[in-house]
Parts: C-alpha cells; structure tokens; sequence
C-alpha cells in the first residue's frame, strides 16, 4: 500500500506543479489589478503552439543540436508569449480601466475567444500529436514507475516558482510588484511607475503560463485549441484556493489540487468500498474549495482584505 | 442578323437554366454530419462517400432520368445545431429524403422533428436505443453498438483465452453504453469483470485512475470513450507498465490514436469499427480509386459507409411511386439492396438484418484486419 501511496503522490506532484504555474499568472495579474484574466488559459495553450512552430522552424533551417534547438524554442516561447500578454494589457485592459472592474474582466473573456478561435482557425481544431520534449523513458523507483518526463515536470516547475520567489523577493523590480500590489497611490507617490510593473506581471504570468503549457502537452502528447479552458479553470480553483494574489499560496493551492485530485481517484473508491465511484474527483475537488472558503475566505495564505482597501485601489 | 441574335439569346437563357441548382424535376436529398470541429474527418468522409454515388447515379441519367442534387449541411456534432438542420430540411419542401446524422446525441434530438414533417431518414449513428424508440421514418444500415461491444468481447475469451477485464468509460450515453454491452458479453463468455471506472469526458489524466486498476491486475482493459482520451489512457497505461489487452470502440479508429500513443505503445491494441479495409475486396479497391480520381485525395474513415448509405436511399426513391415524402416513406422499410458493403434488409425496427463489424489490431503502426 505504501508503494502504491508513493506512485500517486509522484502523479500528484507532477500535475500538481503544471497547476501551480498557471495559479502563479492568475494569482498576480490578481494581486496588482484586482483583474481575474480569463484569457490567462489561452496563453497556456499558445505554448505548445508556438513552441512547436519555432522548433520545426529551427529543425527546417537545418537547425543546431536538438537539445539546443528546443532550448532556444522554450526560451522563445517564453518571451513571445510573454510579449503578447502585455500587449494585451496595452491594447484591451488599459483603456477599460477607468470603466470599473466587469469592463476589463469582460475584455478579458473576449480575448480568451479570440485567442482561441484564432489557433483554431490557423492550425484546426483536432488534437495535434505534440513530440515530448525529454524522451520518456518509465524508471523504477521505490516500487512506484517514474518517467523522465514527470521528473521533468517537477524539476522544471519548482525550478520556475524558486526562480519567481527569488526574482519577487530580491530584486528591484520584483520590488515594485509588491509595491503595486500593496497599493497604487502610495507606490506612484514614492516615485514607481505602476504602469511598469503591471506591464512587467503581464510578461511573467503569460510567460510562466506558457511554460505549464509545454510541460502539459509534452507530458499527455498532444496540444489542442480548447486545451486552455478546463485546465484554466483548474489552476484558477487553485490560486483560489491558495488565496488569490499570494503568490506562495498559488504554488500551494496548485500542488493541493493536484493532490485532492489524484488521491480522491486514487482512494474514494477503496474507502467507500466502491459505492463512490472515481467519476466525482471533481465534485470532492471542489467541495474542498468551498470547505475552504467556507471557513477561510481569503483562501488558505490570502491576506485579508477588507472592503475598504479594495476601493481604495481601484479608484486610484 | 436579328433572328440569330434572338436565337442566340434563347439558347443562352435555355443553357443558364440548366445550370441553375435545381429543377423542378430533379430529386433533393438532404445529409448531414459533422464538417467542422474535432469530428469533420469522420463526417466529410461520409458526405464525400454519398456525393460520390450520387455522382456515379447522375452519370447514368440519374434515378428515372431525373438528376440527384446531394445537399450536405454541417451539424458540427452538436446537438442544438442538429435540431436546425433539420428544421431546415422540413421546410423545404424539394428535399424528399435525408441521410444523417452521424452521432447519435445529435440523431436523437432531431428524429422527433424528421418524423414529424414525415422526412426518410437513413440513420448512420450507432446506439442502439435509436431504432427502439418508435419512430418509423428511420432505418440504419449500419451494426448497431451491442454488436460492437460484443465482438471484441467474444474474441478475447475465446480467441485469446483471457478471462479477468477492467472496464473503463466516459459516462457518456455512447461510452457507458458499449462498455456495458462489452460487460454483458465477456461475462457471458465466462469472464470476470473486477471493476468499472468512470471517468469524466475532458479528462487528460488518467495516471492515478491506472496505478488502482494496476492493482486488480487486469488482462484486459475495454474502454468506452472518444478521442484523444483513448490514446491518452493508451499510453499512459504502457508508460505505467501495464501490460493488459486494450481494447477500443469505432472513435480510435484513426490514424491520429496511433500517432498520439506511439507506433511502440499502440502495438497490439484492439479496435471495432463497422466497415473492412478499403482493399479487401474489388470493389471496395474500385470505390477507394473512383474517390481518390473525384477529390484528389483518399477515402477517409466512413466513405464506404456514406456511399452505402446513398445506396439505399436511392434504391427506395427508385421504387417510389410518387416523389415526394410519402412515396419514399412507403419504400424504405422494404427495400433490400446489395451494397458496396454486403446486402442490406431491414427488420421491423429499421435495423439491417446482417451488419456486419469488424475488429483490427495495432500493427507496425497501421490497423491491420482481424479475419474471423
């Protein structure tokens, strides 16, 4: 039984991980704008794509060493993805922003249709075999089967939220995404130009989201344009979760998601001796999240904000 | 001069007439099936299949000297946009008999509107409930899903001799459905079930679901879904380890299942589907060529079975009295014609009395025919 806990729990990590990442962009366009970015599963999605198409791009020039190759397509991706995200923030939140919230969060699930239907409508709408990045090969480890991909997935996201938290933590800039989420007025007032950050956190968030996006298509072997909603909404359950705008709390919400999720297929089967079958995973899932917010609201690490706070940012 | 110039003129009005779409003389049949979305392979195909016999018909002067017009309409696989379609077909009076749909969560919906408008209606979908539900305007060519489910189900315990299953399905009408039906027959054969899994439609993740069915240690796997989840579940079960016989309904019947598992990982993997290999018989190797000669490109997957399909609804309009609704309605139950895919008679449900299926297997990356 332990072996077979074991197994489940290294599942769990590595989706769980995936999870994470796509909490992380949620959770700060969340934390500096009070903005939920539906479009957010869409860059998720962009990922693989666009990983794909600079990567056989790559290979058709005659390319380097694979491993370079893919390296170089990973970055890209990264950057492009990460670009589009501010533009977009440029172009269609920026001008709504004196409008209230239900116009940008409106934008944003307008945004969310038009990336996907444009992906569907220049490479089709059928899943696309996506060619895994690490070869994967099963390893035998404590009684439990690994592959290098899952190894792959975990090493690659926590690496990522390491790197986030240091770059948050540490640095200047990182510094003026704190400021701007604590407030607007106080931090233009002590000379940060707010417009930057933000525009800063709409490259990270995509960015980081894409990256959950290759990780994802490399791990199951496919991409498709509607890939980003289900998944979106996953991960946004988990920054939910973990508290909305805490950033350690999207890496915790997305990991605890994906532990509720396979342990509930995993064992709600033994433990109700069959009679709940692995069909509700989703119902237990999200009866956690309301247990949750039932009795935490702010989520499991969200500072509690009080009503005041909130208008006071937005009427900056 | 002016004479000719008149003449001239007449001819011309008469050749632009005989080019405009329909005339009051020509018969309109309606079909539908997916063209766009995820499903537009398998849909196109069978729109491709009947254009293709309507072709050939209108070549020979078509049925009685009058010519065919063949007027697909995309459902999308979508239920509401099935109800519309058809709605459409109703209300225009020319269209005299319709071939469709081809999933049976679209088909269903809209037979209430086809019977009520008194619409023929040659049904490709396959769930079984379809034909029991009372409506007398249908007949399906095509086998059913209890004859789906129940030929893997009997090769595998005598065939192969395995006897201890794990069933895995989508809760959908079409995945629970067959699973069951592969439940009822594996059992009857003198195998064990030793668990049922449900899963949700969208699911991509099936590792912790797999890692439990490792443990009943099962050596065969029957899976009741769609694409990709087939192919996901597939390789997700190798790359775990297990080893058990997989076995799949008509949906991974397609070259991206094995692309998506792998060539290695899908080797082996059983598959039904409802219509032989396009070179299994002359034929059939006629069809695929008239097909590659009139679209420029291969049959895909239902061809074969939009070009039967065609078949028979031409032989009841051949067989009419009249032309219209009512004098196909009183063929269609009665006709019996040999088609592309073997002889077709129907049984008081409008179900085909012989419908065959066919099982394949995964091999060298390419399904391969199973012969019985």
């Amino acid at each position: 039984m332990f072996d077979y806990f074991l197994q489940q729990l290294i599942f769990a990590l590595a989706i769980g991980a995936i999870y994470g990442l796509i909490a992380l962009g949620y959770t700060m366009v969340y934390g500096v704008m009070r903005l939920i970015n539906f479009a957010h599963g869409e860059f998720f999605m962009l990922g693989p794509y666009i990983y794909t198409f600079l990567f056989s791009g790559l290979v058709g020039l005659g390319g380097l060493a694979p491993v370079l190759d893919s390296a170089i397509a990973i970055v890209a991706s990264f950057v492009i993805v990460g670009l589009l995200g501010v533009a977009i923030e440029r172009f269609a939140y920026r001008p709504l922003r004196a409008y209230g919230r239900l116009a940008p969060m409106l934008s944003a699930l307008g945004m969310s249709i038009v990336l996907q239907s444009a992906v569907r409508v220049t490479v089709g709408p059928q899943p696309v075999h996506f060619p895994a990045i690490v070869p994967s090969t099963p390893i035998d480890a404590l009684g439990g089967m690994v592959t290098t991909v899952q190894l792959g997935i975990l090493a690659a996201g926590v690496l990522l939220m390491v790197g986030l938290t240091l770059f948050v933590n540490g640095t200047r800039l990182g510094i003026w995404i704190r400021a701007a989420s604590e407030s607007w007025t106080t931090s233009s007032l002590l000379g940060i130009r707010v417009n930057r950050a933000v525009s800063l956190v709409f490259f990270i968030g995509p960015g980081l989201g894409a990256m959950a996006g290759i990780m994802y298509a490399s791990y199951y072997g496919i991409m498709q344009p509607t890939m980003g909603s289900v998944i979106g909404l996953k991960a946004f359950t988990a920054a939910i979760l973990g508290g909305i705008g805490s950033i350690p709390g999207a890496m915790l919400g997305g990991f605890l998601l994906g532990a509720i999720e396979v342990f509930g297929t995993a064992f709600l089967p033994i433990l109700s001796f069959g009679y709940i079958g692995t069909e509700y995973r989703d119902v237990f899932a999200f009866a956690v999240l309301i247990l949750v917010l039932l009795f935490k609201p702010a989520g499991l690490l969200g500072e509690t904000v009080s009503e005041e706070t909130t208008v006071a940012k937005k009427d900056y | 001069m002016n004479r000719t110039r008149i003449l001239l003129t007449a001819a011309a009005l008469l050749f632009a007439s005989g080019a405009m779409p329909v005339l009051a003389d020509d018969i309109v049949l309606g079909g539908s099936a997916p063209m766009s979305g995820a499903q537009a392979e398998f849909g196109q195909s069978q729109i491709d299949g009947a254009q293709l016999y309507f072709d050939q018909l209108n070549e020979k002067d078509g049925i009685k000297g009058n010519k065919v017009v063949f007027r697909p309409l995309d459902d999308r696989a979508d239920p509401r946009q099935g109800t519309l379609v058809a709605q459409q077909f109703c209300d225009d009076s020319a269209v005299i008999g319709v071939i469709g749909h081809m999933n049976s969560g679209v088909t269903m919906p809209a037979l209430d509107i086809y019977s009520e408008c008194g619409m023929p209606q040659v049904v490709p979908a396959t769930n079984p409930e379809l034909m029991r539900m009372g409506f007398k305007t249908v007949v399906r060519p095509v086998a059913n899903d209890f004859v789906q489910g129940a030929l893997p189900a009997k090769y595998v315990t005598e065939k192969l001799g395995l006897k201890n299953a794990v069933l895995v399905h989508d809760k959908t009408v079409f995945g629970q459905g067959i699973a069951g039906v592969f439940k009822d027959n594996f059992e009857a054969g003198g195998g064990k079930v030793s668990g049922t899994y449900g899963t949700n439609p969208e699911d991509v993740d099936f590792s912790a679901l797999i890692a439990s069915i490792k443990l009943e240690n099962p050596d065969v796997v029957y899976m009741g879904a769609g694409m990709p989840q087939l192919a996901l579940f597939l390789k997700q079960m190798r790359e775990q380890g297990l080893k058990a016989q997989f076995i799949g309904p008509d949906i991974g019947f397609t070259v991206d299942f094995i692309t998506q598992v792998g060539a290695a990982s899908a080797e082996g993997a059983l598959m039904t589907f409802q219509l032989p290999p396009y070179d299994s018989s002359p034929e059939l190797k006629d069809f695929s060529d008239r097909h590659q000669a009139r679209f420029g490109r291969a049959p895909g997957p239902y061809a074969s079975l939009g070009f039967a399909n065609a078949q028979v609804m031409a032989a009841a309009v051949e067989k009419a009295e009249s032309l219209d609704r009512a004098g196909v309605l009183a063929q269609l139950h009665g006709v019996t014609v040999d088609t592309l895919l073997g002889p077709v008679a129907f049984d008081e449900n409008g179900e085909n009395t012989t419908a065959p299926m066919y099982l394949y297997v995964v091999k060298d990356g390419k399904f391969e025919l199973i012969k019985q």
